[in-house]
């Protein structure tokens, strides 16, 4: 199912995706066309209210497009049913959220071998890969700390290391910095360079137009349409 | 998802939230416990009841006299004097009947040295102590000499020798009863149940007659059939035997036959109403345990939606959210139920000494209280999880 090489991982084809509240339509997004390469480092950037949170749901699989075509590392995936986006979430795409989103009250280890359960993976294995996936992000002595012991970059990293751990296709970072202080922002920032240097595609969404400098591409988003220029 | 992922999931959860889950089981513990107790207590005091009858006597028939009748009023049933000896003797020669006592009851004034009471005078036969599971605790019983001959010897029970301060060392002295001495034989060994049956003379049935009551009438015949099964047919026997007996053609008889079985089967079914009733209530707290275990697991969906939002981000299907939350409400209910099956238990064990029907242990009825608990878990698990499993994950992402 994988894509071939030189494929995009990513095409969008005329994307649209309308909120019906009931009295009005609300257009989020409008003829939205994408590809993304593999091993890409792509950063989508709009102000508030551009559309970028529907873009994020519709790339993550958390959310369908109201009308268009979506192609996820060789799969149409627009037309899934819940169970469907549920496993193409699973093996395809690795989210990094602004507010990092760890499971509280659950160790750092347990975290990072989360997404492995839902894959069916044993427990035993689940938290070999864990472990690997912690001590390549520098979190080796911190894997039995929980969320509200760590430090905010440390709580990023832990996120980073849970998108990694599934070997996805697709790594989606949200605001990945937003919360950050600037140092332990622009460590997060080298974290995803590296991972791009080893291949790994990755699509930024940023309201942020320094953040974006990180990426190899960047496109704009505004009032739901995108645009492939990067305006002066 | 595998079933030990849930699990640990669920006992991880619990453990977090150890008030929480403890209130939350109490519920349940209170509701189990409530059903293990109260059925036990239930059968315990049917089993106390039907030892008591048992203790009544073996496989015991009661043949009592009918009503008099005065003008139109009507008297108690035994009123009459239309039972006799010649009857007793003819019932004892019934095929299925074991041992006949014919009673003849008064009442006299018992002196022994300075102690006196007004005991119950019962004269028989030496059947009696067959028919009524009497035994002997010292000294020897009425035998068929001492009827033969109108002996004046007298048995007691085992009250009235505690109040007239007869002890074993008494046996062969002489005792006054309605003024007439008789030497003491024996003392019988106290049956238990209602302290009546212990505070009695005996003495024997003919000489009660010359002495006492000077006709042929006797107050009741006790009969023992051969077998618990026979109770029916002997019953039927007797009836036959004593209408033809008193010239009884129209069916209106002029006595009563009263047996243990029907005894028995009243008190079963009085306990089994009870035993329901009993578990009915104790259901009722099962059910607000159940309810509250919803609340709490509404409660829980409400407070980590976002918690939800994550798994499905991650890759959790709908289903593995309604496992996990059902399983937390199944693990809330079963572990409640276990210990409520303890503390229910315990608390039958404490009842049943107290009560002094000792400790009744009912396996069934803690599979049953187990399988409630579990069921509850389930029915009241569904509607939170099922909740849970349909959030939309972009909802619940973005629930502060």
């Amino acid at each position: 199912m994988s894509a071939e090489p030189g494929e995009p991982i990513i095409r969008l084809e005329e994307i649209n995706r309308i909120y019906d509240t009931g009295k009005v339509q609300v257009p989020a997004l409008i003829d939205v066309n994408l590809d993304v390469a593999n091993g890409e480092f792509l950063a989508i950037v709009g102000p508030s209210g551009s559309g970028k949170s529907t873009m994020m749901n519709i790339l993550g699989c958390l959310d369908r497009p109201t009308s268009g075509l979506y192609i996820l590392d060789g799969q149409p995936v627009d037309e899934l049913d819940d169970d469907g986006l549920a496993f193409v979430r699973s093996r395809s795409i690795g989210f990094v959220f602004q507010s990092y989103n760890l499971l509280p009250r659950t160790s750092a280890l347990d975290n990072v071998a989360t997404p492995l359960m839902y894959q069916g993976v044993g427990r035993k294995e689940r938290l070999r890969r864990a472990q690997a996936a912690l001590e390549r992000l520098g979190l080796g002595d911190r894997m039995h700390h929980e969320p509200s012991e760590l430090s905010g970059g440390q709580q990023q990293r832990v996120g980073i290391a849970r998108a990694l751990v599934t070997e996805p296709a697709l790594i989606l970072a949200d605001e990945p910095t937003g919360n950050l202080d600037s140092h332990s922002g622009a460590e997060v920032l080298d974290l995803f360079r590296d991972l791009h240097a080893i291949g790994r595609t990755i699509v930024l969404i940023t309201h942020d137009v320094d953040v974006a400098t990180a990426a190899d591409r960047a496109v704009h988003l505004r009032d739901g349409q995108l645009q492939e220029a990067v305006p002066a | 998802m595998k079933v030990g992922d849930l699990i640990g999931l669920a006992l991880s959860r619990l453990g977090t939230g150890k008030l929480r889950t403890a209130l939350t089981m109490l519920g349940v513990i209170i509701g189990v416990a409530s059903v293990v107790a109260l059925v036990s207590v239930a059968q315990g005091a049917t089993a106390g009841i039907s030892n008591q009858l048992q203790s009544l006597g073996t496989n015991l028939l009661t043949v009592s006299p009918g009503f008099t009748r005065t003008g139109a009023t009507r008297g108690a049933i035994g009123s009459a004097t239309t039972l006799t000896v010649d009857d007793a003797n003819a019932l004892a020669s019934l095929d299925g009947v074991a041992v006949t006592a014919p009673e003849l009851t008064t009442s006299k004034l018992v002196i022994a040295g300075s102690q006196n009471e007004t005991a119950r005078i019962i004269g028989t036969t030496p059947g009696y102590l067959t028919v009524f599971a009497y035994q002997m605790w010292v000294g020897s019983f009425l035998n068929a000499a001492s009827v033969d001959h109108k002996l004046r010897v007298a048995v007691i029970g085992a009250t009235t020798a505690d109040n007239l301060s007869l002890t074993d060392a008494s046996i062969g002295s002489t005792i006054y009863i309605g003024g007439l001495p008789f030497e003491l034989i024996g003392i019988t060994q106290p049956k238990g149940g209602s302290t009546t049956t212990d505070d009695q003379v005996m003495i024997p049935l003919s000489t009660a007659h010359e002495l006492f009551i000077g006709s042929n009438s006797v107050s009741a015949i006790g009969l023992s059939a051969t077998s618990q099964d026979e109770i029916s047919t002997v019953s039927a026997e007797i009836t036959a035997t004593l209408e033809q007996r008193h010239g009884i053609t129209n069916g209106v008889d002029d006595f009563t036959i009263a047996n243990q079985a029907q005894l028995l089967g009243t008190v079963s079914s009085v306990s089994d109403v009870l035993t329901l009733l009993l578990a009915g209530i104790a259901s009722i707290s099962l059910l607000v345990g159940g309810i509250g275990i919803m609340n709490i697991m509404l409660v829980s969906v409400r407070e980590r939606t976002r918690e939800i939002g994550i798994r499905k981000a991650i890759g959790a299907r709908g289903r593995d959210i309604l496992s996990q939350f059902l399983v937390e409400a199944l693990a809330l209910s079963l572990a409640g139920g276990l210990i409520g099956i303890g503390v229910g238990v315990l608390a039958s064990f404490v009842i049943g000494s107290y009560a002094g029907w000792g400790f009744i242990f009912s396996p069934l009825t803690v599979v049953i209280a187990v399988g409630f608990s579990l069921i509850v878990g389930i029915v009241f698990g569904v509607w939170p999880a099922s909740q849970a499993a349909r959030l939309d994950p972009v909802v619940a992402l973005r629930y502060e």
